[in-house]
């Protein structure tokens, strides 16, 4: 019987064998990048600075890594700042799209469409720059000058957005907004273009108003592609760097640091030889921690979308 | 079967792809090229170069050292880069010492993390270019060889002892071990006040106390209006000098490690000097005269501040920097006349950085060679330094009769044989003022040299100024500890002094944080190890 079936296989794949050579390239690859990089693995228990051979020291990294309190700080900072920001982003592209979809001008609606898309793709250094002079300390700060303008601020007290605790956090989720939101809305987008007209119309004839049709059609039709993105990208929040990177300071460390920045700055803020064997400990935690995020999305992703998880 | 061959075909592709993305030459190393005027290597290796023979450098004992056929040096942007002219440089260094040598040359911001990559890899160049940190570190580690038998055997020694260069070296030496060779002097950093900027404000005396000098900063920005006075790259530098950017304001404070009078090591930023620098540069931040936005600023943000006239004060290097920012402020319009402080009394001197060095790695198979052919000869007195000090003519300098800027309001003629600099090829309507070695920091005297009338009279008063009160900085050795929690304690100490300078928070809320989070057992732990060496 087990002979029967070995053959069997062996017979299917032979007679398929054209779509494994084709997968052949793509499991080298793989392999080459995804998983034999995972050897490295074995520095997080090891005392390694590149030069000298790893010394095996147990579990003394991650003894260090829970005693600090930088790296908790970060671990924090990145779960907190990841999860807000999507929430956010999420939510002003659903408002996006519900906007952009009751605009009945094609032309205009195009338009607009392509002006809050740009901003996506402009590097996150382009648009360190900008906000850093808009929301520069000084005459030359769009916003500062214009609250002074206003009354609301002394030019002698003018607020350093991005150079203040208090005020990061606001600033970079204002900057994601501005960045992310267009891009996110053409999902939202393309499943409002899939809503069936009929329901509308037979709404209008129940006697629907445009908000009646929004929260008893739009809402529910656009529910489950929210919760499918809400989830798709909650399985990615360890995985901040640029953003956080290049509009933090040494002011603003303590609200701003997040772990892959944490990790930056043990390897290159020394002049000291970093200890790899550490930083590696950091980043396992970092993915274990992904891995854990990826797995419960996963399930939650197979309850919203009917059985059908993400992994 | 037409399936077959299409997916056999497109595998085949993939793979070959994927096995040409693994033997791919880093886009970075360069090979000086036949067709980019370079001479071949000599075939009689182990001859003298001709420099060093002018420069009469031979001696019986280097003559039994083999000169290296290749090597693969590693260099920052202090060396020309590939816009300004590297490959004619390289093909001339090339010539002059029968040297096939390969370029690896990141950008300059990201060298060190460059260099840390490179190390990490296993894949040493021959020769590399470090600061005193990272060559401390390096050195301990094995990675760089000891040249100080090499040095002090050397005819570059005694070179260097005529022309007063030699302490330079002695300074460099760690636990007896000599890891680097410096090209030069490490300079350092003066403060430039706009003279424009102090005529409107009535100032006719430049200010010789702290006192005097905020006083001038106040004035200054009520004369001009404007948001900020002065600015800097960072409130605290993570690298050693540390502070020499805001001199004024840290006066006697330090914030890293230094061996006391006694021998022992302690850290300076505990200390109750470092507090009352962290006041002053909270006053300066809230009273307008210190641009709160120098936590973010790279060197070159405030370099552009100040060449546009947003800032009147700015602490930079002496010498040939004084030229350029004088011509930077001109073609931006400005008055380019700058007064250059001297350090203020609470200053004393101003701080004369450890010099970036050239190493060898342990990797270099032929080590006394690289170090008589290439490091030693680099400071020949002959035309292997007059190539490092003033790059190759044609392409950096010239003798030949011409008018630069001729369409400018400030054109400059030279007569036939006059020697002059070229003008910059990346940045054109500058010229340039030197190559690698400064003609100002030299360690060895160099023959004909040219530097009286090169160097502008503004960078010859601020070098001078800067030798006469400056005190030479120290290399602070690595150790263990060292390597383990600097990255954090640096991190935490930065963010520290730019929270108080901001008035985030207080200086006692700041050194409780300190004391908390347990950056003060680290900084112990530091000083224990330093001390126990």
């Amino acid at each position: 019987m087990k002979e029967k079936k070995k053959n069997k296989t062996m017979a299917k794949i032979y007679k398929y064998r054209g779509f494994y050579l084709m997968f052949l390239p793509v499991f080298v690859f793989a392999i080459i990048f995804f998983y034999a990089p995972m050897l490295g693995i074995r520095y997080a228990f090891t005392n390694y600075n590149g030069i000298r051979e790893p010394a095996f020291t147990r579990l003394e990294n991650f003894q260090r890594m829970f005693s600090m309190q930088n790296f908790w700080s970060a671990f924090w900072n990145t779960i907190q700042i990841s999860i807000i920001k999507l929430l956010l982003t999420t939510a002003f592209a659903v408002i996006v799209s519900i906007l952009l979809n009751e605009i009945a001008n094609l032309l205009f609606k195009k338009v607009v469409q392509t002006i809050i898309y740009l901003p996506h793709f402009m590097s996150w250094v382009v648009t360190a720059s900008i906000f850093s002079l808009i929301l520069s300390p000084s005459s030359s700060g769009l916003v500062n000058t214009l609250l002074v303008n206003m009354g609301v601020l002394d030019s002698n007290n003018m607020i350093y957005f991005l150079g203040n605790s208090k005020w990061w956090r606001p600033a970079y989720y204002i900057i994601n907004l501005w960045k992310e939101t267009g891009w996110q809305t053409v999902i939202f987008m393309a499943t409002l273009a899939g809503i069936n007209t009929d329901l509308y119309e037979a709404a209008a004839i129940d006697g629907a108003g445009r908000w009646g049709k929004m929260w008893y059609i739009t809402f529910p039709q656009l529910r489950n592609t929210i919760l499918t993105v809400i989830i798709l990208n909650l399985a990615k929040v360890m995985n901040l760097f640029e953003s956080a990177f290049v509009l933090q300071n040494d002011a603003v460390l303590n609200v701003s640091n997040v772990l892959e920045t944490y990790i930056y700055y043990q390897s290159f803020n020394s002049g000291a030889i970093p200890n790899y064997g550490y930083t590696t400990a950091v980043g396992l935690f970092k993915s274990l921690v992904g891995c854990v995020l990826v797995l419960v999305c996963n399930q939650w992703s197979k309850k919203v979308r009917e059985g059908r998880g993400i992994v | 079967m037409k399936k077959k061959v299409v997916s056999l075909l497109l595998a085949t592709t993939m793979v070959v792809s994927l096995v040409g993305c693994g033997g791919g030459s880093d886009s970075s190393t360069t090979e000086p090229a036949a067709d980019a005027g370079t001479e071949a290597p000599a075939a009689d290796a182990g001859t003298e170069t001709e420099a060093a023979a002018d420069a009469g450098t031979e001696t019986e004992a280097a003559a039994d050292v083999e000169k290296p056929e290749e090597i693969t040096i590693m260099v920052d942007g202090t060396v020309f880069t590939e816009e300004n002219g590297r490959d004619q440089f390289i093909a001339k260094l090339e010539e002059l010492t029968g040297i096939k040598i390969n370029v690896i040359q990141p950008d300059h911001d990201a060298y060190y993390d460059v260099v840390g990559q490179q190390i990490a890899s296993g894949d040493w160049p021959d020769v590399l270019i470090l600061a005193s940190t990272q060559m401390s570190s390096y050195g301990s580690e094995g990675v760089l060889w000891d040249m100080a038998d090499a040095w002090n055997n050397s005819e570059l020694k005694k070179r260097q002892e005529a022309f007063n260069g030699a302490g330079v070296v002695e300074s460099m030496f760690i636990d007896g071990h000599l890891y680097g060779m410096p090209a030069a002097h490490g300079n350092g950093c003066v403060t430039y006040v706009k003279q424009k900027w102090l005529d409107d404000a009535g100032i006719t005396t430049l200010p010789t106390n702290f006192d005097e000098y905020y006083d001038m900063l106040l004035k200054l920005k009520e004369a001009e209006g404007v948001d900020y006075v002065v600015a800097a790259s960072g409130f605290l530098n993570a690298e050693a000098p540390f502070i020499n950017y805001l001199p004024e304001f840290y006066q006697d404070a330090w914030p890293s490690f230094y061996q006391k009078d006694d021998g022992t090591w302690a850290d300076g930023f505990a200390e109750d000097s470092m507090k009352a620098a962290m006041e002053r540069l909270a006053q300066g931040v809230k009273d307008g005269v210190l641009d709160p936005e120098s936590t973010s600023y790279a060197t070159s943000d405030v370099r552009n501040k100040f060449y546009d006239d947003s800032l009147g004060v700015f602490t930079y290097w002496a010498g040939t920097w004084a030229s350029n920012i004088k011509n930077n402020c001109e073609n931006n319009g400005l008055d380019g006349t700058m007064a250059v402080l001297e350090p203020i009394a609470e200053v004393g001197e101003y701080i004369d950085r450890v010099s970036p060095a050239w190493c060898i790695t342990t990797a270099c198979e032929n080590p006394e060679g690289v170090f008589k052919y290439f490091i030693e000869a680099m400071q020949d007195g002959g035309d292997v330094q007059f190539l490092w000090t003033y790059g190759v003519e044609g392409t950096h300098w010239s003798t030949a009769a011409e008018t630069l800027y001729a369409d400018t309001d400030d054109p400059k003629t030279y007569a036939e044989g006059e020697f002059h600099m070229l003008d910059n090829l990346e940045t054109p309507g500058s010229q340039y003022t030197k190559a690698h070695i400064d003609p100002m920091l030299a360690l060895t005297e160099l023959a004909d040299d040219p530097r009286e009338t090169t160097v502008a009279p503004e960078a010859l008063e601020a070098q001078d100024l800067f030798n006469t009160h400056s005190v030479g900085a120290f290399v602070i050795p690595s150790t263990d500890a060292m390597n383990q929690y600097n990255g954090d304690l640096m991190t935490e100490k930065q963010s520290l002094v730019t929270k108080v300078a901001l008035g985030e928070m207080t200086v006692d809320e700041a050194y409780a944080e300190y004391e908390s989070g347990g950056y003060a057992d680290m900084s112990q732990q530091i000083v224990d190890s330093l001390n126990a060496q």
